[in-house]
């Protein structure tokens, strides 16, 4: 009865365009901040680009979609959080933050293993008039508190009325399509309930080409990657033995940054 | 001796009396909505028996709570009667075209969804057990804000101390716990939090 | 009775005991833990139902199909319009941010003349004025809407009307030359099995994004993908470092890589038709560009091995044209096609009007063009973009502010037509060129006059079909009001399939011009001189693209 929602993210379409970076952002009423840095920004879908480490023609790049990964095992952000403002959702298996019991220690941001969780350093800012364009289905935050991806739940919650209003008790899945996966142009980031086994996105998550991001760890992220390409999957572990790299600005900066 | 445990109880009772009776006084501001509309007045003038016929869902499920200026305009194009409540609303809000700026008793945060929809289709709740009997109510009700946090004196409940508290009286988180639990329907943060 | 200081402790004492015994201590508590998370500089989103209504975006020429979620009269949201052929339901990633420009701090608020601030009425009397001077010359940027046929009505009439040409049309420029009669035409991608781009960044913002996207995206990573995408560049662009084959060339050399690829071809006999032969050797070819011949003959070899193939220039580029022409794909299926047989030349604002005494460009062209003239100017913008020549800078409607209507995108291989309402209301302070012009000529038509008459010709017409959810041809549809409604509420007319070999053009001789190659930058075809504020999750707060050099705010 309970979903387990989780995504499959064709890593062989995504082409880094960034749309599911603004949508998700026009989504969830994140204030742009033209003066922060790739450190200090706030993106609840990050979208990094990594390398294949040859040189000249040879060269090819591949982009990575970066997102809460609603860890289902031993969630490291709900373990360590004082204040209890995130927990793993019984019936749909997202891991939901809010930001209004958060107090602003940043532990979790610590033990995130995917770097998916943001600090609004300060109080969020539109120019004038520009609240109007903001989405109703999801409430501002203040300074001093942390928030990251949670699957679009304004859309959950409007597939979840549309459906009472109905008298039914399941939400019909057109219904519920979170901002990025509507918004990407090659349809890369499938969605679906892993708890379906005839969910397509179950069927695309056990297949030979998907893999999870640091899986070893063994937080079982629900969101999967799939690629044809080899050294793309082989990026997926740290200290893998193939050719490709990690090194592009962005891990740099991670590194730099977290020692 | 029994001079100083007089001067104690005359401090304790002049808190006392503040707290209870002063306090709740000077903590909540009184407004008047923008038109003194009456529900019992108005559903025998007008036969509207249900709360539904004015209190809506639309067809994505969503609630039109205090119904919007075109559904009072649907009837009230023009006076109907000779009262100046609702030439109050013709004057200034149905013929300039302009939204009744209504009093919400049951506002919540903005960082809170409730969805009429599925407590009333799937819950199966009267609009009673949370809203009392204010659809019969022949009193145009005042509004109380409080001054310090804004919010209608409905949320925390017309009683001070949150004891001995009717049915639908107070709008608090742990309100909505307390039947939640009874009912032992568990809805998690996401349930209710946008 | 002497009131001490003891007696006040000890009363002190029991109002303090007494205080706790009332609900003061814990209501202060809450109510004061709740006013410090209601701070009202922090905005809160409106309270309102939502609903959803269709339209295009009006940033670029492409007019992507949009369904906008609006809450209280404002745009909320942005999503593709789904089942559309044309977008294939996807946008590019400014769309999705594209609500808020209107709010943009640099949306230009009042008019202003040299730099202080002035009013309609003082432009419209300078305007008037310079009428009975001399000719104006009228400047659009997004020829073939509905204003830019009351713009052209007024400029043929009071001096001359001239279009601003993006890169995207200018590189199909060469056909039509050659050709010698004015052509609309496009790229039949959907059929096309291979594909030469010079630059052009077909995954990143060229032509329709969706269109090639969508179609390439389905065998993406594969080693031998239904469409291959040669991207021939001189640095590894988003289109490049996901492309089936990346070939790095030096800077410039577009136009010697295509030479040396059409000499292979002649010279192999690759192709079928008699062709000019390039000028360049292959030597001189693989020097220009960097590349070993072997590599430049491989090349040759590999892009005729799934045909059809067509090449694909960033601007215009002449070398690039005459490859297309060696390749046999202009006039054919999966290559250059006409779109429509019906279309006049129209002069281009790069040329040079020197006797003109005002000059009046649209809001729709971009900020960058400046025209080489020293009549007076009047510029309409909806947002400013810096320092301006511009005599007069007036303040236009913003983004779906106002009804317009979108014509044949540039790259598209079939005609089409939408009505994009407007959804938002323009400020009262901002006026269209058209309804400025309509001050000084009152017989001038109104978009929806002229809308309301193309739609009654698509009607007479009865080609192509009608798209909503499913697919009418023009024969079933009932009145010429009738599609007007569904084209206002969604729905896109799309002509007929170009019929091949309905297009030649003689090449005699290898092309002396090489145009330089531009790099490539996104947004491709982009107008406004500013970019969504949101823009800067993929500029400044991430490491995705670099710097917009303070394009977003």
């Amino acid at each position: 009865m309970s979903a387990r929602y989780g995504m499959v993210i064709d890593l062989d379409r995504c082409t880094g365009c960034g749309s599911c970076m603004v949508a998700c952002a026009s989504e969830n009423n994140v204030p742009s901040l033209p003066h922060a840095t790739a450190r200090t920004g706030i993106t609840p879908m990050l979208v990094r680009k990594v390398s294949n480490g040859h040189e000249g023609s040879q060269q090819r790049e591949a982009f990575i979609p970066i997102l809460c990964m609603h860890c289902e095992e031993e969630t490291p952000c709900v373990h360590v959080c004082p204040q209890q403002a995130v927990e793993v959702d019984a019936a749909t298996g997202i891991v939901m933050q809010m930001p209004q019991r958060c107090l602003g220690c940043r532990y979790c941001m610590t033990a995130c293993p995917y770097h998916a969780r943001y600090f609004n350093w300060s109080d969020p800012k539109w120019p004038k008039g520009m609240e109007t364009s903001l989405n109703p289905g999801v409430a501002t935050r203040m300074r001093g508190v942390v928030e990251k991806c949670n699957l679009c739940h304004s859309r959950l919650h409007a597939a979840q009325e549309k459906a009472a209003a109905v008298g039914k008790r399941e939400i019909d899945p057109a219904d519920y399509v979170p901002a990025c996966v509507e918004a990407c142009p090659t349809v890369a980031i499938q969605f679906g309930n892993l708890a379906d086994s005839n969910d397509p996105v179950t069927r695309e998550s056990r297949s030979a080409n998907s893999f999870r991001l640091l899986a070893k760890i063994g937080t079982e992220p629900k969101v999967y990657y799939k690629s044809k390409e080899a050294w793309v999957r082989a990026l997926a572990e740290p200290n893998s033995t193939a050719s490709g790299t990690l090194h592009t600005a962005a891990s740099a900066s991670m590194e730099e940054h977290h020692g | 001796m029994k001079r100083l445990m007089m001067i104690f109880g005359l401090g304790l009772v002049v808190a006392l009396l503040a707290g209870w009776v002063g306090f709740p006084r000077l903590l909540y501001r009184q407004q008047q909505q923008p038109v003194a509309f009456l529900h019992k007045t108005h559903a025998e003038k007008s036969g509207v028996a249900e709360c539904s016929e004015c209190h809506s869902f639309r067809d994505t499920g969503s609630f039109t709570g205090i119904p919007p200026m075109e559904k009072c305009a649907g009837c009230h194009s023009d006076k109907l009667g000779e009262s100046a409540a609702e030439a109050a609303l013709v004057d200034r809000y149905v013929k300039p075209g302009h939204e009744t700026p209504w009093l919400v008793y049951a506002q919540q945060p903005a960082n809170v969804w409730f969805s009429h929809a599925i407590h009333i289709q799937r819950g199966k709740l009267k609009c009673t057990e949370c809203h009392s009997n204010y659809g019969e109510s022949d009193q145009v009700r005042i509004y109380e804000v409080n001054r310090i946090s804004g919010y209608s004196r409905d949320i925390w409940g017309h009683s001070i101390s949150r004891l001995s508290r009717a049915p639908g009286d107070g709008m608090k988180m742990s309100d909505c716990e307390d039947c939640h639990r009874q009912r032992h329907v568990d809805a998690g943060c996401l349930g209710c939090h946008k | 009775m002497k009131f001490s200081r003891r007696d006040l402790l000890v009363w002190s004492a029991g109002a303090a005991a007494g205080l706790v015994l009332t609900p003061v201590p814990w209501k202060l508590l809450d109510d004061t833990s709740i006013w410090s998370q209601n701070w009202p500089w922090i905005p809160q989103p409106t309270r309102g139902p939502v609903d959803v209504r269709q339209s295009n975006c009006t940033l670029c020429p492409n007019g992507c199909g949009l369904r906008v979620r609006m809450a209280n009269g404002y745009p909320v949201g942005i999503a593709a319009k789904t089942n559309e052929p044309l977008t294939q339901g996807a946008l590019c990633p400014l769309a999705f941010g594209a609500h808020q420009l209107n709010w943009h701090p640099l949306r230009l608020r009042s008019v202003r003349h040299r730099g202080v601030d002035s009013s309609f009425e003082e432009a419209r009397a300078a305007f008037a004025k310079a009428c009975t001077e001399g000719p104006i010359v009228v400047i659009d940027g997004f020829p073939g809407r509905a204003s830019s046929a009351i713009l052209e009505s007024f400029g043929v009439k009071k001096g001359e009307y001239r279009v601003v040409w993006g890169a995207e049309t200018r590189a199909l420029a060469s056909y039509e030359e050659w050709s010698g009669v004015p052509a609309a035409l496009g790229y039949d991608l959907e059929n096309t099995r291979t594909i030469l781009s010079f630059g052009a960044p077909l995954l990143d913002g060229w032509g329709i994004p969706g269109r090639f996207a969508r179609r390439w995206a389905q065998s993406a990573g594969s080693a031998d993908p239904d469409v291959r995408l040669i991207q021939v560049e001189p640095s590894l662009s988003r289109t490049a470092a996901r492309a089936w084959q990346w070939v790095t060339i030096r800077p410039g050399s577009d136009s010697a890589l295509a030479a040396g690829i059409a000499r292979v071809l002649i010279e192999e006999r690759l192709v079928a038709a008699r062709s000019p032969m390039p000028p360049m050797t292959l030597t001189d070819a693989a020097s220009q560009t960097g590349l070993d011949s072997n590599a430049i003959r491989e090349l040759a070899r590999a892009i005729v091995a799934q045909a059809p193939v067509v090449a694909i220039a960033r601007d215009c580029n002449p070398a690039v044209a005459a490859l297309n022409v060696v390749l046999g794909a202009v006039g054919a299926r999966g290559g250059i096609v006409q779109k429509s047989k019906s279309v006049r030349s129209m002069a281009s604002a790069e040329d040079a009007f020197p006797s003109a005494r005002a000059v009046l460009i649209d809001s729709s062209v971009p900020w960058e063009f400046v025209p080489e003239t020293s009549a007076e100017v009047f510029r309409f913008a909806a947002w400013d973009g810096g320092s301006s020549k511009a005599d007069w800078l007036l303040p236009a409607p913003g983004f779906l502010e106002e009804l317009t209507d979108i014509p044949t995108a540039p790259t598209s291989g079939v005609e089409s037509y939408a009505i994009a309402p407007a959804l938002a209301k323009a400020p009262h302070t901002t006026q269209s060129g058209w309804q400025f012009l309509a001050a000084v000529d009152p017989s001038l038509d109104t978009p929806e006059k002229v809308i309301h008459s193309r739609c009654a010709e698509l009607f007479r017409n009865r080609r192509g079909t009608l798209h909503t959810s499913e697919e009418t041809p023009l024969a079933k549809i009932a009145s010429a009001e009738k599609l007007e409604e569904q084209l206002s509420q969604g729905a896109i007319w799309i002509g007929e399939p170009a019929r091949r070999n309905s297009f030649h053009c003689e090449l005699k001789e290898w092309p002396a011009d090489s145009a330089p190659a531009s790099s490539a930058e996104f947004p491709a075809a982009w107008s406004p001189p500013v970019l969504p504020p949101l823009a800067s999750k993929l500029y400044e707060e991430s490491n995705l693209r670099g710097t917009t050099q303070g394009r977003t705010a």
